[in-house]
């Protein structure tokens, strides 16, 4: 007998672990509780976003929502692994490079019928509204956009004997030449090549064919043929290896986000093209006073153009959610009135929002820039990059090893563009 | 040495006496006590089953089929398709290369360093408890933390290492370490030296704690002086936990990209990109199916360093004997 319960309790314990990963269901007694899941996370933003929907809930009583915040590093295959056992997510943060493979798993509800009658689109910005596509389907509601811009230091290009800050590319390689003294330790410009460096590379070749490029895909001109096949795509590398050479630390090969913002803040050198989230991170930084940087608008080639690369995440609804109604009226929410500038304010993004114009948090000090950049679409073009093809990641990582291949004098230029636009007119070929 | 088992065991069955009811009475016992032991032991077989075996079963099947992120619900059968790709691939035989110097660049240093101070340690001498501690110390922390650490500690500008050279005066401009292809390799292996010595000084420390003083004694009036006593009573003792130590580190090292992650994430140009941290960047692009290619492959390697670990194990046990 003794030897027989013995046995039970260890099948007991047996089954119970079998069964561990089945997990519940909703409460019964009518209340709704939403399970939202962000992709990129931090302290300060999770305290933000519980506030909002500390407002949300209080608007709507019975819902009750909970935020996941997996860690940034396992985010991405964590909420992949939620969608893909369908329970678990009914909000969720969608980025311009998810949004894809999310879509071709049918994950994503279409909230456009839902979003019908909503009063939110008359206030958001053409590219918000863009980005959310209005016509359908409306897979996000985008909370902010990321942007260059062009940090720079007053105070060093003052002692260089400028008058202000570059306003082209051309003019750029001059003053990051003049200012750099490897001697001094000082430096012109926070050179990107790194993670990421070839996102500033096609920044440089895109403002050079402007003229040219098809702003739905600006990898692309507008007889479909690749942008890095062209001769301002020769002559805007030939420039930035310039840059690179005369106007930038040489250990900048190795250098990503925090040797950039680093470089800056601690005045090794002069510029840095970057996202707003630099301001936020430089206004913390307190090595640095308010009037010894700024922010210009990104950088215009030859043309007299620049082509911002528009960049953006949102929120979205899981097809798989049981309560899209709710999860729907969250996201009306988190895109109307005040919730998404304090979260864009919050988080360095640059707002969905028209009215933020008239904010004089957005209209004034470094952020005045974007607000120009917006009110000169025609200098600044807003250009949409192809994020969402399914080989974006492999573009990514292979195009940064490439670049830091000819950084290091393995590869030339024309090598490089060469294997760029075969690339690129492959992948796009064997897609047909 | 076999010998003594099966006579050990033939000897069991003779003490107790069997129970009144014969055969059959204890047939049923056996049964029973069987069942027991077996039901106390399934969880830990489901638990292994349901966590290890099975999902590497599955993922194993994966590198035959293609498996992308953009469509996973459909994941038809390849054959060898990924393993073509991925033996066609260039960058594929350059992480081998390096995955060749990072293994040995880190194991034989790790391993002649972490000696040295199991020796010291061994020796009797004040807060030799706290300093054991804090040797042990770094091997708590994670890889791809440690890589963030250094790759600042490493930057040619802000980086304390340039500075320390530079003010000593070893060098007359700063070094770009992890910029330069030449030097970034032996920036990641000296930041995998730091972290690992620790866990070949506690191991083989543990092991020269269990050489017996008689021993040491005894090669002191033979008159042996400290290098002979080192090779030939010390090394020979510990011989089968070195052999050990050093396989496993193995198997570890080649299977620890965290630490370059954190670092350079391979770069610059590929130049310390291991064959561990090329498969996270295929997982990373979404393309699992690959990723379990690469994953196989890697595993049938280090099958070959198990298969040699199982065999010092063996040794090892029929040592203790």
């Amino acid at each position: 007998m003794k030897h027989r319960s013995a046995s039970f309790v260890a099948m007991m314990a047996a089954g119970a672990l079998a069964l561990t990963g089945c997990s519940g269901s909703t409460g019964d007694d009518g209340d709704v509780t939403l399970q939202m899941v962000e992709t990129l996370t931090n302290p300060a933003r999770q305290e933000i976003l519980q506030e909002l929907i500390a407002g949300f809930e209080e608007e709507n009583p019975g819902v009750t929502v909970e935020l996941v915040s997996p860690p940034t590093e396992q985010a991405l295959t964590t909420v992949q692994q939620m969608l893909q056992a369908g329970n678990g997510v009914d909000v969720l943060e969608v980025q311009d490079s998810t949004v894809g493979p999310f879509t071709s798993n049918d994950w994503l509800y279409d909230m456009n019928d839902d979003l019908a009658d909503w009063e939110g689109w008359d206030a958001l910005t053409p590219n918000a509204a863009a980005f959310a596509n209005q016509e359908g389907p409306t897979y996000l509601i985008p909370y902010g956009f990321y942007g260059l811009s062009l940090f720079y230091r007053t105070d060093l290009i003052e002692e260089a004997g400028f008058d202000g800050p570059p306003k082209s590319w051309d003019e750029m390689i001059e003053m990051a030449s003049a200012i750099n003294d490897p001697s001094a330790n000082t430096y012109g410009y926070a050179f990107r090549g790194g993670t990421n460096g070839s996102s500033n590379a096609v920044a440089i070749i895109t403002a050079y064919a402007a003229d040219e490029i098809d702003p739905e895909n600006a990898f692309l001109l507008a007889d479909g043929s690749s942008v890095f096949a062209t001769d301002e795509a020769q002559d805007a590398m030939d420039d930035y290896l310039d840059l690179f050479t005369n106007g930038s630390p040489p250990s900048s090969i190795a250098w990503g986000y925090p040797e950039m913002v680093q470089g800056f803040a601690s005045g090794s050198t002069a510029f840095l093209l970057q996202d707003p989230e630099v301001i936020a991170t430089i206004r913390d930084d307190s090595t640095l006073e308010e009037d010894q940087w700024s922010t210009t608008p990104l950088l215009v080639g030859p043309s007299g153009k620049a082509a911002q690369p528009l960049a953006s995440a949102g929120w979205g609804v899981a097809e798989s959610s049981e309560h899209k109604e709710e999860a729907v009226a969250l996201i009306e929410y988190l895109s109307t009135g005040e919730a998404p500038l304090t979260f864009a304010k919050g988080n360095s993004l640059v707002p969905i929002l028209t009215s933020a114009e008239d904010d004089p948090f957005f209209s004034e000090g470094p952020w005045a820039t974007y607000v120009a950049m917006n009110e000169d679409p025609d200098t600044y073009m807003n250009v949409i990059q192809p994020r969402s093809v399914s080989w974006w990641q492999e573009w990514q990582e292979k195009s940064d090893r490439e670049l830091q291949s000819v950084l290091l004098g393995e590869m030339t230029s024309e090598e490089l563009l060469a294997e760029w636009d075969t690339y690129w007119s492959e992948k796009y070929a064997s897609e047909e | 040495m076999t010998t003594t088992a099966p006579g050990r065991r033939a000897a069991e069955p003779a003490a107790p006496a069997d129970p009144p009811g014969g055969r059959s009475n204890r047939r049923a016992f056996t049964r029973r006590r069987a069942l027991t032991i077996g039901a106390f032991l399934a969880p830990a077989f489901i638990a292994v089953a349901v966590f290890t075996y099975y999902p590497m079963l599955v993922g194993s099947l994966g590198a035959f089929r293609t498996w992308t992120i953009y469509n996973v619900a459909d994941q038809p059968w390849s054959g060898l398709d990924n393993f073509r790709t991925i033996l066609a691939d260039p960058l594929f035989y350059g992480t081998v290369m390096n995955t060749i110097v990072w293994v040995v660049g880190s194991i034989v240093p790790q391993f002649v360093i972490g000696f040295a101070l199991a020796l010291w340690m061994r020796r009797k001498f004040r807060f030799r408890g706290l300093y054991q501690a804090l040797v042990f110390f770094p091997w708590a922390i994670s890889g791809f933390l440690i890589g963030v650490l250094f790759r600042w500690m490493f930057n040619s500008e802000f980086g304390v290492i340039n500075d320390l050279l530079l003010r000593s005066g070893l060098v007359e401009s700063p070094l770009p370490w992890l910029a330069s292809p030449a030097l970034a390799m032996p920036a990641v292996i000296i930041a995998n030296i730091w972290y690992g010595v620790t866990f070949f000084a506690i191991m083989i420390l543990a092991a020269l704690q269990s050489v017996p003083d008689e021993l040491y004694e005894a090669a002191a009036l033979d008159g042996a002086g400290k290098v002979r006593v080192f090779w030939n009573v010390t090394v020979p003792y510990i011989r089968t936990t070195l052999a050990l130590t050093v396989l496993l580190r193995t198997i570890w090292i080649f299977n620890f990209p965290d630490l370059i992650f954190g670092m350079t994430a391979g770069g610059p140009g590929g130049r310390t990109h291991i064959v561990t941290s090329y498969m996270i960047e295929i997982t990373q692009q979404g393309e699992y199916g690959r990723a379990s290619a690469l994953g196989l492959i890697v595993m049938l390697v280090l099958a070959i360093f198990a298969v040699f670990y199982l065999l010092a194990t063996r040794e090892k046990k029929e040592a203790y004997r």
